[in-house]
This record gives structure tokens, sequence and C-alpha cells, in this order.
């Protein structure tokens, strides 16, 4: 909304800077983002929030600004630059007005002026039409305008000799078939969802939205007919979402326009074009009601102090109501207060609470600080803490869009059925993930692209799946991607740690076991090499993935080793066993022996651990401790070095109580894995 | 040698020392590997038996009084300067060996945060769905389905799915919240958002926000400034000045927006703020009445405050980002900044 500092002044006296104005409209709820000083005058560009169609005009601001400075409002005519305006004679009866749903078009009037000449605008209107963005066209068209930014008011002049008015105004829904050309040149499809204004051949406008080409004024036109009327906002605001269609008339019908002023701004308009074209005011004529019951609301001062937590009187309240164009009565602290036409808005008694905390001030509310009640403790959050076990494991967390494109899932072979958007602007908003795994490849692709070589990505956020027909399924997953290696410089030199399925099984190994949860394993698919299952126990929570070569082009990852895990955290929570119990220290001493050997590579080491670990006391624990596969061992074949912890807890073991079981652990390996010893 | 003779030479030639190369010079010519306390200490052996005793302990001292001394100098000439490499067993100058952790993401930064200052004042911390219905996302706001309101919250509709929405904002979650419990009621709830705007360095399909609902007896705005004063402050600093300004949103009557003075001008007026001096971080009022009468609580009986605010905008301010995008582009160098 446009409104300048001179025109505002035609309805209030301002003794404010255009700066201090701005300042106290903005604070007042008026948000003035712009305040622009040009050839003496200064135009306000104010954002006007869609409750207040009542501020979508100059005489609403200055209403507003009479309000907040304390000032009177000047009312009637002859305060405005247009000067004083005529009488219309009565309404006639010769034309008619047909409105088939009064719902639709709940008052409709017009006004005929005969014989008049186009001329252009007296120079200061044109000027402020100029200054609120609209051209100035002739003197017909302008008053219209002038009035709509003035009155808050749409209306339309049509060329009267341009329409077929045997049968009158006929305001009814168009036709399947029916088209109309509109003022900006455009042809337009009609349809019983629109509302036009018709003669008895043809469509002749849109309601409330925009006129036909036509039946436009032109410097031709002798004789005016002048619409002023009220249409559905809802049905207004359907019409302009169809038709793409924005127009400052829409803009103010579909907010709502005030009813009970609408008789007075047509005879204002209507004389005002007849004394600047020298036309005649001639036949006037309406239909539909104009009369809008009173209504009253209640408002308790004493409530008003216990919403905003203030102490206000009732004659405070009554003084700001007042101002702002409520009619006020009271007995003690409560006020009958009767709404204005213009303020639909106001339903409520915290509605009005709102008019005088805006007006008292929302700066000069003191703070305090609520008694909050103790809630119940939430439990404790895992997910929080699942992201310090990741940031530890040197993860970087990030987050990606729900919202992506369907050809991601082809390019991964991703055979799932995802949900829809019915709305997407483009392509990439089509689908809400049935996967995290797209979102983490992009982050592995830019940030390849960008030249880093160590990427170490997870997120936590929701996928969707829409295998149930009736309710779409959203799961929270963790995904995690690695591409790239480490560069540990150590003080043995550079070691490169190049990421592979190993590093993904630690990060699972050292998430499950912080969970507390036992059995973890992870096994391959049988039917496919590039897929792991991911276990507890007989459990499955996630899969890990290797995507091949081509999927990992589609992405734009080439020449790459991508690995990837998604797991379903409701299940992983649902195992995590939190509860900690204190086992104290081994009591005796351990014995360790360490047996170093050489084994075909294709010996799967989980078989010897486990054939080791089953000889049982006091053997307590075996685990591999060096690892080699290179040049002093033959091809196919690899060194490892396992190493045994004995310990009893009755007694301080001796070399005798371990060297027969070890010398049985030798055998096993020599004897069933064929391990050559080194 | 004499010890005394060798001191006294030291601590001349110390007294003429004027830069840390001529210190290290010294500290060589006598610490050095062939150093002259090292040619002293390798003629023990040959001192006799009766002396040796003395002669050590005399060495001795004179290498920690030579320690001391250098280390005196040292602090003197005012600089420090790491132990050459061939004399020390680690070189400092080396980067030192650490697991690298991970970084979380600055938005995760921001909720963890904010909602973190909001569960010290007692509020609790939920979490929603991002799949809506019509009724949490809108008419159970108040919000009506046909109304220029709704302008400001253009939504995704899911396809095959009748009524079922991505929420444009977390205030769905109000409505969950009073549906399940009864007052006294105060949590915080962040979390994604989408809504179909043209992407650009400030829009984006999806963002994040973070809402608050306090629902109790005698609850009044006053506490709802209360509250985001202890709010603002911890976020951006003791100093910060906060406004109201009145504003409409369907589910709460009054309305309010609330900015903040400008952190980059401190109020003056720069590019960041649009020269306003000023800076919109959230929305909030008090719980509308239809709101309440929706969730079948009484409206005579309780009153309430929400606010909400986007998590990417506070981010923005807070750090100097000057594009949303950033934030979902998960850029390595992008990320291990926070």
């Amino acid at each position: 909304m446009i409104v300048t500092y001179n025109w505002l002044q035609d309805f209030v006296d301002i003794r404010l800077s255009p700066e201090q104005l701005a300042d106290k409209l903005t604070l007042a709820g008026l948000e003035v983002v712009s305040c622009k000083h040009i050839g003496g005058d200064v135009v306000f560009e104010i954002e006007i929030t869609s409750n207040r169609p009542d501020w979508l005009s100059v005489y609403g601001v200055a209403r507003e600004v009479a309000a907040i400075t304390g000032e009177k409002l000047k009312l009637g005519d002859r305060c405005s630059v247009l000067g004083t305006r005529a009488k219309h004679p009565a309404p006639s009866t010769k034309n008619l007005i047909t409105i088939q749903d009064k719902k639709d078009c709940p008052y409709y009037s017009y006004r005929i002026i005969r014989n008049l000449q186009i001329k252009p605008s007296a120079a200061d209107i044109a000027r402020r039409l100029e200054l609120a963005n609209l051209r100035s066209v002739n003197c017909v068209v302008d008053l219209t305008n002038y009035l709509l930014f003035e009155t808050g008011q749409p209306m339309h002049a049509f060329d009267l000799d341009k329409l077929s008015l045997e049968q009158g105004i006929i305001v009814r829904r168009a036709t399947q078939k029916e088209k109309l050309v509109t003022i900006d040149g455009i042809e337009r499809q009609l349809n019983p969802d629109i509302l036009v204004i018709a003669d008895n051949l043809k469509p002749l406008a849109i309601a409330g939205v925009m006129g036909g080409k036509d039946t436009e004024v032109t410097s031709a036109t002798k004789n005016i007919l002048l619409e002023t009327a009220v249409f559905d906002s809802i049905l207004v605001r359907r019409m302009r979402q169809k038709l793409a269609l924005q127009s400052e008339a829409a803009y103010r019908f579909e907010r709502g326009v005030d009813l009970a002023a609408t008789p007075r701004v047509s005879l204002e308009c209507a004389s005002l074009i007849a004394k600047c074209s020298n036309g005649k005011l001639a036949e006037f004529k309406e239909s539909g009601s104009k009369k809008i019951a009173d209504r009253y609301v209640t408002l308790e001062t004493d409530l008003v102090n216990r919403a905003l937590g203030i102490q206000i009187t009732a004659k405070e309240c009554k003084s700001i109501l007042t101002a702002l164009g409520f009619t006020v009565k009271n007995k003690s602290a409560s006020l009958q207060v009767k709404i204005p036409s213009f303020r639909q808005d106001v339903k409520k008694e915290v509605d009005l609470i709102e008019e005088v905390a805006r007006i008292y001030g929302f700066d000069r509310i003191l703070s305090s600080l609520p008694k909050i009640s103790p809630q119940q403790a939430s439990v404790l959050d895992l997910t929080a803490y699942l992201k310090e076990i990741l940031f530890a494991l040197g993860l970087n967390e990030t987050i990606t869009y729900s919202l992506i494109d369907k050809a991601s899932l082809t390019k991964l072979k991703i055979n799932l059925t995802p949900v829809e958007i019915r709305n997407p602007l483009s392509k990439e908003q089509e689908i809400l993930r049935p996967t995290i795994l797209t979102g983490l490849l992009n982050c592995v692709a830019h940030n390849l692209n960008q030249k880093q070589n160590q990427i170490s990505l997870f997120e936590i956020a929701k996928i969707f799946h829409a295998d149930d027909r009736a309710n779409p399924v959203e799961q929270p997953v963790l995904g995690i991607a690695l591409c790239g290696e480490r560069t540990l410089l150590l003080d043995q030199g550079v070691v490169k740690d190049v990421f592979g399925l190993l590093h993904m099984k630690g990060i699972l190994e050292t998430v499950f076991s912080r969970l507390g949860i036992k059995g973890f394993a992870i096994t391959p698919l049988t039917v496919s090499k590039d897929e792991f299952i991911i276990q507890a126990g007989a459990q499955e929570l996630g899969r890990v993935f290797l995507p091949a070569d081509a999927q990992l082009d589609a992405f734009e990852i080439k020449n790459k080793k991508v690995f990837l895990a998604q797991l379903d955290l409701t299940k992983l929570f649902s195992l995590a066993q939190m509860e900690k119990k204190f086992l104290p220290a081994a009591k005796y001493p351990q014995i360790t022996r360490d047996m170093s050997f050489i084994v075909k590579d294709d010996l799967a080491v989980s078989r010897i651990l486990e054939a080791i670990s089953a000889l049982g006391q006091p053997l307590e624990n075996v685990k591999i401790v060096d690892y080699y596969r290179g040049k002093q061992i033959p091809k196919g074949f690899r060194a490892l070095t396992i190493s045994c912890i004995y310990r009893s807890n009755q007694r301080t073991l001796t070399e005798e109580d371990v060297s027969s079981i070890q010398e049985k652990a030798v055998r096993l390996l020599v004897d069933s894995f064929g391990v050559k010893m080194r | 040698m004499d010890i005394n003779l060798i001191s006294a030479q030291i601590k001349e030639e110390l007294d003429k020392i004027v830069s840390c190369d001529q210190l290290e010079a010294l500290r060589l010519k006598y610490l050095g590997r062939k150093g002259v306390i090292a040619e002293l200490t390798g003629s023990i052996p040959a001192v006799n038996p009766q002396e040796r005793g003395a002669f050590g302990k005399a060495v001795n001292a004179l290498k920690q009084q030579l320690f001391v001394s250098l280390e005196e100098k040292q602090r003197s000439l005012g600089v420090s300067k790491a132990p050459a490499p061939e004399s020390a067993e680690t070189d400092l100058g080396m980067p030192g060996i650490a697991q690298e952790l991970g970084h979380k993401h600055p938005i995760t930064g921001i909720i963890d945060q904010v909602c973190g200052i909001f569960s010290q004042m007692g509020f609790k911390v939920l979490e929603g769905p991002e799949i809506e219905t019509e009724h949490n996302n809108f008419t159970g706001l108040n919000i009506p389905l046909e109304h220029p309101s709704r302008d400001a919250f253009d939504t995704f509709y899911l396809k095959d799915y009748e009524k079922l929405l991505l929420r444009s904002h977390t205030s769905p979650m109000q409505v969950r919240a009073m549906a399940k419990s009864k007052p006294p009621l105060a949590i915080v709830v962040p979390g994604r958002v989408y809504r179909p705007d043209a992407v650009d360095a400030s829009h984006l399909f999806m963002f994040h926000q973070i809402e608050g609902l306090m629902v109790d007896q005698g609850v009044k705005f006053s506490d709802l400034k209360g509250v985001l004063e202890v709010f603002v402050k911890a976020v951006f600093g003791k100093d910060v000045a906060m406004r109201f300004r009145p504003h409409f949103f369907p589910f709460t009557e009054p309305s309010v927006e609330v900015d903040i003075s400008c952190i980059i001008c401190k109020g003056k007026g720069c590019s960041v703020c649009g020269r306003k001096g000023w800076l919109e971080i959230l929305g909030a009022g008090l719980v509308h009445p239809n709101v309440f009468q929706q969730a079948g609580y009484d409206a005579k009986k309780f009153s309430g405050f929400a606010f909400g605010m986007g998590v990417e905008r506070i981010a923005m301010l807070k750090y100097g980002i000057n594009d949303i995008r950033l934030f979902f582009e998960n850029d390595l160098r992008f990320l291990k900044q926070f």
C-alpha cells in the first residue's frame, strides 16, 4: 500500500516529520518498508496485514495517524483536494440490475454520466497517482483510481454506448464457452467459476477483478456507466487464483471492502467525474442490500490488564477505541463497544485488547517471567547422543533436502514407491525421498568437485514411504557416507588411510557398542555383492551399500569408491540399552600368548577366532593384533598375529596352566585351518 | 679446566647477547653435542678419583646454572623459540597428532542452543511429523482455508493422499500438543518445514523453524516479553535491544513481530537491516481463543503465548551467512567452520 505525506494531510494534521511518522506507524502495526522524498512529497510504502483491508486506503491510514498522534480526523469532502461534491438524483427505475446470486454480489449500483468530454486529469491528481505507481490515463479513469486509493472502494467505468442494456446489467456466472479480452489485452477463457458483469449480449468485465477491453473508456467516450459494487471475497480470491490475475480491485475485494461506505463513495466519484468532464449526472440504480447489522462487543478493562500485564483505566481504553472509530459506552470498567462497518476483523474481545495494546504501545508493557510448572522430564535424547558419537568418529553432519527428483532414484537403481508431491515448483521437488542415500551422494559429489579428499558425512533425518495406501510413513534414519582417505601425519611419517568397508564397520560397531546393543553383525546380501545387511542378532537394522561405478557416474562421481549406510533409527533406539552395571576389574593377572602364522586369503578370520574361542576356560579373549599382506608373504596368503588372553577368576595362572591349552590352539590352527606357523 | 673461569666467561658472554640467534649460538657452544659442557662431562673419568666426585658435581651445577641463565636470557629477550630439532626429542613445529572430530551442522547448532535456553526455563522439547493434515496446519490454528491470510502459507500437498500436506510451519505441533495433554503446557518444537517458494539467496522450499507454546492460568503478554528477552540476550548478547511490532497471525491475538537492534550496525542502519537499524527475528502473540476452543481448552480459564522463529534466519544473522542455500550444499569447507 502506498500513501503520501501530503495526501494524508488532506485528512489529518501531522505535526511529525515523515521519518517520525514512519516509526510511529511501524510500531502501530503498519510497517513502513520505505519512506522516499520525491518532489515536495514523501511516499510511504506500507506493508498491510491481510486482516486490515481498512488500511488499504489513504483515509484508513489517516484514521490511524489521527489515533496515534491524538489529532482529529478531518471528515467530509471539503478537506480533500478534490473539492466539494454534487448531489445525485434519487434512484431511477428505468434500467434494471439483475443479480443472479446475492451471495456472489451482495450489492451492485451504477450511475450514468452523460455528455461528458474526456480530458486529462488535473496536475495534482495525476501527480499523486504517479507517486502511487499508477499511470494517468484520463480524468474518468484517474478519478476511479484516485478514489480507490483514497477510500479503498474499487470502481469501474464502462463506455455506456458500447453496452446493450435492453435487459440492464446482469451479474452472473460465465458459461463454459464464453471469452473476454480484459483491459490488459489478454483473452481470458471463462467458465462457471467466474463471476462476470454482462449485458444482454456478452460479458463486460470479470467482477471485482478487471474490466473488458471492448467497453473501456477511451478519448472518444461520450457517456459512461460507473459501477460501484461489493463482491464475495472468497469468490474474488478464487477467480484471481484461477486466472492468475492480480489487480488493485481484486486485492481489496479479496480482503473485504466497507459496504456501508460504498454508496457515498459512488456518489463522490460520479459527481467528481461530472464536474471535471462537464458531464451530467443521469440515472442511478442500485440493487442488493447495503444494510449491515450493528455489532457490539463487550470489553472488560480488567481482562485487558490481565492479558497484557499492565494497569490501564477504562477511560484510557475508551479514548483509544474512540480514536480508532469505535463507539464506546461504559458503565464502570465494562465497555460496550460498537464495531464500525469497516472493522469486520474485530469479532471478539481479544481483538479489542489488541487494539488497545497497539495504541498503548507494546514497548510500554514491562517484562515479567511466568511460573513454569516442571514438566515430565523427557527421556534421554538418543539422537543427540548418537550425534556426539558420530562427531567423535570424525563424521561431519549434513542436512539435505527431503524433497528430491524421481530420476535420482532411477540413478541409484532404487525401486521404492515414493510419496509424490501434487504441486511441485520444479522437478527437484517431485517426491519425498524414500532413501537418505541420494542426498548424501550429492554431498559427496559436491565435495569431490571442491577437491576435498577426506569425505566422511552423516545425516539424521526422515525418509518417507508410500507403502501404506491410507497413510504415508515417516521413518527417521541415519545415513553415512565415506569417500576418499584420511591422511595421518604420524611420528613415523605419512600414513594414507583409504576409506573402506572396514571403516564403515568400525563406525557402526562403535555406534552399536556405545548404545549398548549386542550382537552386531554385518553380512553380505546373497543376491548382491554390493550390499550388506547390518544386524543386531537376527534383526535387520539397515544396509551398507557400495554403489557400482555406473551408479556413481550418474551422480557425477568418477573413479572413486563410496561407502554408504542407512540405519533405521526407530529400531536402533528401541534396542538401545543405556543402563550401566559396574563390573569390578579382574582380580588376578592375565597371561598373554601371541601366535603368528600365514593363512590362505580366502579363509575368514572370524572362523579361526570362533574355533579358538571355543577352547574355553581359562581362555578369556582372542583377538587379532597384527595383519600383513605383502612382499614377504606368498601370493594368496596373509600373515596374522592372534593374541590369546588367559585368566582365571580364582587364582593367578602359571605358565604350565597356559601352555597345554596354547598348544591345543596351535594344533587347531595347523590341523583345521592349514596355517603355517611363523 | 677451571670451572669458575668458564662460569665467569659464560656470564660475560651472556651479558653481551642481544638476539635469539646469538643466544642459540651460545647454547650450542656450551650445551651442544660437542660443546664445552659435553667436553667437561667427557673428561670426568680422567679426573683423579679423589677429586672426581666434586668435579662431577661442579660440572653438573654449571650445567644447571647454564640452563637457568639461558632461560632467563631468553625471557629477557622477550621471544620464546621452539627448541631446534637436532637437540630436542620432538620438533614442536610439526603438526600435532589428534583424532579429527566431526562438525555439527550450524542449523543443528542453533536448534540445540535455542532449545537449550528454553529447556533451562522449563520448556520441554518435542518433535512432530513433517506430513500433516489440513486441520492441524490450518483450521485448527484458526486459518481459514480460503482467505488471504493463507497466502503467507503456500503449501505443498501430497498426491494420492487426500488433505495431507507438508507442514508449512511448526505451529501444527501446537494443535497436537494441546490435543494430547491438558494445561499447564510449555513446549518448544524444532523441525523442518516446507513451502513452495522460488529459490534465491534468502528463500528455499525447505527450512527449519522453532515453535514455542506456553499455556497455563494467568499467562500474560508481559510473560511472553520476559521469556523472549531471556532468549534474545542469550543468543545475541546482553546489549541487544528488542522491540515488538503489532502484526497479524490468525492463531494469536494480539500478534506481534519481534525485532532486535541490528547486530551488524548496532542500530545505525546498514545493508543487512535495510537501513532500518532493526532485524526481524520472530513472530509471537497470545494464543487466539479460537485455537483454544478447537483444542477443547477453556479459553476463559487458560491463557497462553506462542512464538515461532526461522532457524536459518537466526544462523545467517549470527554467523554472517548471506545465502541460505549454503546450509544445504554441505560443503566441508563450510561445515568445518562450525
